[in-house]
């Protein structure tokens, strides 16, 4: 066990050295694609660590970025905190409203979870929007500049590193175990003595604060946030799609679909924002029908990657 | 309050009106879901694309709505068919958050394609216009027409679900699909055309949107939400229940708008769905299952 640890640890170090010398060298516009990238990582990853592995599908998964980055830009501005210690309460929120919301969603099954979700994260946007007071209402908050692009890609780029070692240290546990049970049978898992309740809403809580530090990070990055950039519902969409294209429940899989979908939309479709969406779409549809579990299963099903949670 | 009662009762009226559309749209996600067990999460987005069928046979032969509703409801009853046989029957069996992931992209495709072809402009049909003052309450005769319309195909559809043999076939279907194909059934027929069948009367009530309310190609999105919450509160598979739930997020709906404010009125189907969801699950009339 403890030797094979090595790889794993050899491969968070290459990442943050990566990171560290894009962040470095990269330029203003590519330092902004970046942020995409790892915006998208982090997400999925985030997405992947409750939906892919105990199969609770959240509609509403946005519903922490926004929680994040209207937190953040709070403490920032009424409350004059600096970056860091805001972008701390913007993960801690994330993880209150999750075990908030999670005590009353994660009783629901299915079909019926996700779409709580995808209402859930309406009436937060609603509340965003009608809380003028609080909020500034539809016209938004303007930040301060606090972190520059390359500190807030580097600070995003982290975290996103940091949900992936996450997923990795859950896949391989017991916990990890409990997930992908209460995933393949609830009542079953119950049954062999897994607490399911307790199991669902810690995976809630901990797929919540990377999510809620990226709202965070998104808004030092653009120095302004409002209800509808900050809970666009194709957001969620993108961490579903790319999490499903990838292969839900495992490590790499949202970090695959990240990268592909993610550099496709950057380099590829950015020129046609009309049919955007629409891909998206096609997307969902097509990976659904032909590819359901997800490419990284696939290919460990063709004995082309070993069959590992590690991955 | 004595002085404010006709505006309660015109906000209570305004609300009934709206909410026999929220039932013709949930009775067909309702009909769907209790033959195909899927949760057709494109259901807005099919009323959506029957509100411009209507805009568009108005703008361009001036057709008025209420008239066009048979062509829209053919469309959308071919589009469903053509949706069903090529995409949801491929996923028959697999577990549910395969048709609801399946749904959800295809009601992002017609958003999409929707986007692309009218814009994001809202429009509305001006066919019929001016109001009814009934004691001291206006009735807009666009949504009053609108209203009694919904009624009619909302009835239709429960008559013919009641009376006929293809009625009976589909309510067999939708009780236990194995003892209906059993019973000679053709299952597979009968899912084809209650999709057709609630696409169909999604599109009607896209006709009555357009006459009586403005829409854009995302308001699809929020009322699949609606139609959602409406199925729960009337009971899941649940006819009558569909009907019950609609007219009561239509009330609730409107007393909200009137005693908060109009933006929050979009969190109240939401709440009242979190609520039956939470501490009556089977709904207003209770369901089987």
């Amino acid at each position: 066990m403890k030797e094979s640890l090595l790889p794993a640890a050899l491969a968070v170090l290459a990442g943050l050295a990566a990171l560290l010398a894009y962040a470095a060298l990269a330029s203003p516009y590519l330092i902004a694609a970046g942020f995409t990238i790892v915006l998208f990582v982090t997400l999925s990853a985030s997405w992947n660590l409750v939906s892919g592995y105990t199969g609770y599908v959240s509609f509403g998964h946005v519903v922490f970025f926004g929680i994040g980055a209207y937190t953040a830009s709070l403490l920032a501005v009424k409350g004059g905190l600096g970056w860091p210690a805001a972008t701390l309460g913007a993960a801690s929120a994330a993880a209150v409203l999750a075990l908030v919301l999670g005590s009353i969603t994660l009783r629901l099954k299915g079909a019926y979870f996700a779409i709580a979700m995808l209402g859930a994260s309406e009436a937060v946007r609603v509340a965003a929007s009608t809380w003028e007071s609080l909020t500034g209402g539809g016209s938004g908050i303007t930040l301060p500049n606090l972190l520059s692009p390359r500190g807030a890609f580097l600070l995003l780029g982290i975290t996103a590193l940091g949900t992936i070692v996450l997923t990795y240290a859950v896949a391989q546990s017991r916990f990890g175990l409990h997930l992908l049970a209460i995933r393949e049978d609830e009542t079953g898992a119950e049954a062999m003595g897994v607490a399911a309740t307790r199991a669902k809403t810690a995976a809630f809580v901990l797929s919540a604060v990377p999510a809620g530090i990226a709202g965070a990070a998104n808004a030092w990055h653009i120095n302004y946030i409002d209800p509808e950039s900050t809970f666009p519902i194709l957001l969620t969409i993108q961490m579903i799609v790319m999490t499903m294209l990838g292969g839900g429940g495992t490590v790499l899989g949202p970090v695959v679909g990240a990268l592909l979908l993610g550099l496709a939309g950057e380099f590829l479709w950015a020129r046609f924002p009309f049919i955007h969406l629409g891909l998206y779409g096609l997307l969902i549809v097509g990976i659904v029908i032909f590819i359901p579990e997800g490419l990284l299963p696939r290919l460990m099903a063709r004995g082309i990657l070993p069959r590992t949670r590690r991955l | 309050m004595l002085e404010s009662l006709p505006v309660y009762l015109q906000v209570i009226v305004g609300g009934l009106l709206l909410g026999a559309l929220y039932a013709l749209l949930a009775s067909g996600l309702n009909l769907i879901f209790g033959v195909l067990r899927v949760i057709n999460i494109c259901h807005g987005e099919l009323m959506m694309l029957g509100a411009y069928a209507a805009f568009g046979l108005f703008a361009l032969w001036n057709v008025h709505p209420l008239l066009s509703i048979p062509v829209t409801f053919v469309l959308l009853f071919l589009l469903g068919i053509a949706i069903e046989k090529t995409l949801v029957e491929r996923v028959a069996g697999a577990p549910e958050l395969s048709s609801l992931l399946l749904t959800f992209g295809i009601g992002i495709i017609l958003t999409s394609v929707a986007m692309n072809a009218f814009k994001a402009d809202f429009r509305s049909v001006p066919a019929l216009t001016g109001s009814i003052l009934l004691w001291e309450i206006a009735l807009p005769r666009a949504r009053l027409a609108s209203f009694a319309t919904a009624l009619v195909i909302t009835g239709g559809a429960y008559l013919f679900l009641k009376r006929t043999r293809a009625g009976k076939a589909i309510r067999a279907a939708s009780q236990n699909a194995l003892v209906a194909e059993t019973c000679g059934i053709d299952v597979a027929r009968v899912r084809l055309f209650a999709y057709g069948l609630g696409a169909g009367m999604a599109g009607a009530a896209g006709n009555l949107i357009a006459l009586s309310y403005s829409f854009n190609p995302e308001v699809g999105h929020v009322f699949n939400l609606k139609a959602f919450a409406i199925i729960v509160l009337g009971g899941m598979g649940n006819f009558a229940g569909a009907f019950w739930g609609g007219l009561l997020l239509g009330v609730v709906e409107g007393l909200t708008g009137y005693i908060a404010t109009a933006q929050v009125v979009d969190a109240v189907a939401y709440i009242l769905m979190l609520l039956f969801l939470l501490f009556r699950p089977s709904g207003l009339m209770g369901s089987a299952k």
